[in-house]
């Protein structure tokens, strides 16, 4: 899809809306004129070709261009080959901003010079983020790499119409004995307690992130993923042999299923609790709003309580600017833009629900379940952007995956499969 | 005594044309089995594209269907961007085509008609070359031509170009293609040459004159091979290219998949669109398409 929106293409609406914006505008339109007009033509990459987050990045592609002059080419690629092919991509003649993920995904590509530093930009629009996502979007060496659009957090997921006829209240679920009674109630119904899936080999890579940072803490769970601490360690097996008491709970054909084949459990009430990011809220829409309206979101339970409940995968989407790009000062300048409160307002003016993390969202136009997932976001100290994003690219998918995989056909075999994750690991190259 | 002689003759033609029945039966049946093997995924996705992926998410696969049409057609065609997407395709296909049997018609002239000392060991580094996986070697491919784009001072000299594509496809089909119009060029007696250089044909007028229109029965079968081939391609566009629009149709089969969730139904009228050129190229030489598949076994 090549969409070239020009400035003489610009939305007629928009237009006016600038005008109307009349004198207080002349004066920053010259500005601006002044220090971007020079940037020549831009290119964004999106990394989806889906409705609606098409609709919401031609919002701030369209704003932009309403506000700088600039001429941008929107290029859109489906997802998962975007993904695939981004190192030939970043090394070769990418857009120059393009849509990422932060942590570990793209702390990789930093550190191997492809992406820009825009510390810069971060000095300007910092004050309208949280710290925690500034971390996340700092590279190992310190730097800002990237700029946060959007977030969802990671949490059992429950019908609430569903747990009142069971009578049962998941918000008084805190710790680990709660949710084990809750699930053995739930099996005494005839239900399936917890909904999972591992047919694509990364579902349950939350559940292992959840277990091990409520076990074992967040920093312990940085390490190990970071390669500096061992998955040999008892801690880990600890880790499985909790995993372990939840499987009578869960569905049988764990491995025959991919994400949405454990989300229609849930959505057929067929099961309790469903752990997932919260993502798939556009899939219960999609089917009805009713479903949607039944939908909620409750933080894992604890189970060590030196750690609580302070960790949770929120996994990040958001911007970066490529090296390689034709245009590094264009791209930054865009990327600014878009972590402005003012590209936010853009994306969120398109009407496609999004749960910003930018400061300035007027979070009074959430709805109940996005208020709840901040809620539960808020609840944790730290943030982990899940299992796929934090480790290196070549240990997540090739090896992480079928080990979880091995396990759940022999749950038994726990010491094998983790000397052999470790044994993986120590083979790797260094980067 | 006739009578005789004929009582036992008349049961045992009857058994022989018995004993053949059976085997034609026999036949039939295996036969069958495979086109319902063969047939039963095509089926199964026309089945697919034409229900909804609702009701599929609601029953399960093997639900009785509620609702039949095309609408899974209408919706693909809008965010397929055909007409990109095909056009994309032609423009790699078609040169493709045409280079791969010009230089591979060449080099088979050569290495046939000609001896020199390295004619068999070029002949088997060109088949040998066909056998590389393209996974193997594509991350040297890339890197190589990035490095020729920097040097031209253009990075989209030829990675995110039609021509770096077609390139790689000329280069990697040509091995197979030198090697049948090779061996298929072995049955054309010698002496035609001879007596194309006796009247004084120059080298070129030997190839272009005398053996290219020789070559039009196995150039047919592999024009029709090559471009199905090259049509299904889906690897060296996505590796070579980085801009979507850019790239072929069977890379446009995953403008209909969602980031998390995949309409099958929605993919399956996709892929049933995308397969209509090779079957339209199917049909209208079919002939040529059963030729190049026995082509050099029997000739070489």
């Amino acid at each position: 899809m090549l969409n070239k929106i020009s400035n003489h293409e610009v939305d007629r609406r928009l237009v006016l809306k600038g005008a109307a914006a009349g004198g207080l505008g002349i004066a920053g339109a010259t500005m601006l004129a002044g220090c971007a007009g020079s940037t020549g033509p831009i290119s964004f990459g999106a990394r989806t070709v889906d409705e609606s987050p098409t609709i919401q990045l031609k919002g701030l592609v369209d704003a932009y261009v309403a506000k700088t002059g600039n001429e941008v080419t929107y290029n859109a690629t489906e997802s998962n080959a975007f993904q695939n092919n981004l190192s030939q991509y970043l090394q070769g003649t990418p857009d120059d901003c393009f849509q990422w993920m932060a942590g570990y995904r793209m702390q990789f590509f930093a550190a191997q010079g492809l992406l820009v530093d825009i510390s810069d930009v971060w000095d300007e629009i910092g004050d309208q983020y949280n710290e925690s996502y500034k971390i996340a979007s700092t590279g190992l060496d310190g730097k800002q790499y990237f700029v946060p659009q959007s977030w969802y957090p990671w949490g059992l997921h429950f019908r609430k119409s569903m747990m009142a006829e069971i009578g049962m209240n998941p918000e008084d679920i805190y710790n680990w004995d709660d949710f084990m009674s809750a699930l053995g109630e739930l099996k005494a119904q005839g239900l399936i307690g917890l909904a999972s899936a591992d047919k694509g080999g990364w579902e349950a890579m939350g559940t292992f992130d959840i277990l091990n940072a409520r076990i074992n803490g967040y920093q312990f769970h940085v390490d190990l993923l970071g390669g500096r601490e061992k998955w040999t360690d008892d801690r880990v097996k600890e880790v499985f042999r909790h995993w372990e008491m939840l499987l009578p709970y869960m569905n049988t054909n764990v491995l025959d299923l991919e994400w949405d084949g454990a989300m229609q459990l849930l959505l057929q009430r067929q099961s309790g609790f469903f752990f997932n990011g919260s993502w798939f809220g556009g899939n219960f829409l999609e089917q009805s709003q009713e479903d949607y309206d039944d939908l909620w979101i409750v933080p894992f339970p604890e189970i060590n309580p030196d750690h609580a409940r302070d960790t949770i995968d929120a996994p990040i989407d958001g911007f970066c600017v490529a090296k390689n790009g034709a245009n590094n000062d264009g791209g930054k300048d865009l990327i600014k833009f878009a972590g402005d409160m003012e590209g936010v307002q853009a994306m969120l003016d398109t009407g496609i629900p999004m749960t910003s993390a930018n400061n300035g969202q007027d979070r009074s136009s959430y709805d109940a379940f996005q208020t709840q997932q901040l809620a539960v976001m808020n609840e944790a100290k730290y943030i982990t952007q899940f299992l796929d994003r934090d480790t290196r690219p070549d240990f997540a998918g090739p090896v992480v995956g079928p080990a979880l995989q091995s396990w759940f056909k022999d749950p038994s075999s726990t010491d094998e499969i983790l000397e052999s994750l470790q044994s993986q690991w120590d083979a790797l190259p260094p980067l | 005594m006739t009578t005789n002689i004929k009582v036992p003759e008349f049961p045992k033609r009857k058994k022989k044309l018995y004993a053949q029945d059976i085997k034609d039966r026999f036949i039939s049946a295996f036969i069958a089995i495979f086109a319902i093997v063969w047939v039963f995924p095509i089926v199964w996705t026309l089945w697919s594209s034409l229900r909804p992926y609702k009701e599929i998410r609601a029953g399960g696969v093997f639900s009785p269907p509620q609702e039949l049409g095309f609408f899974n057609y209408e919706d693909a065609i809008g965010r397929m961007e055909l007409p990109t997407y095909f056009a994309n395709t032609a423009l790699i296909t078609l040169p493709a085509v045409f280079l791969t049997l010009l230089f591979g018609s060449l080099m088979a002239f050569v290495v046939t008609r000609y001896s020199f000392k390295l004619n068999v060991a070029m002949l088997l580094l060109f088949t040998a070359g066909n056998m590389l996986p393209p996974q193997l070697v594509f991350i040297p491919v890339f890197k190589l031509y990035l490095i020729l784009g920097d040097l031209v001072g253009d990075r989209r000299f030829l990675y995110d170009n039609h021509w770096g594509v077609v390139l790689i496809h000329v280069a990697f089909q040509m091995g197979f293609a030198t090697f049948v119009l090779s061996s298929y060029m072995k049955t054309i007696p010698k002496e035609i040459s001879e007596s194309a250089m006796v009247d004084g044909a120059s080298v070129f007028t030997h190839y272009w004159r005398v053996m290219l229109p020789l070559l039009r029965p196995p150039l047919a079968s592999l024009a029709v091979l090559m471009t199905t081939w090259i049509y299904n391609d889906f690897f060296w566009a996505l590796v070579l290219m980085s801009t979507d629009s850019k790239r072929p149709i069977t890379s446009a089969l995953g403008r209909l998949q969602g980031e998390f969730v995949t309409d099958y139904n929605l993919l399956a009228a996709g892929a049933m669109i995308a397969a209509i050129p090779t079957l339209i190229v199917f049909f209208v030489m079919r002939k040529q398409f059963v030729g190049g598949l026995t082509l050099g076994s029997t000739k070489g």
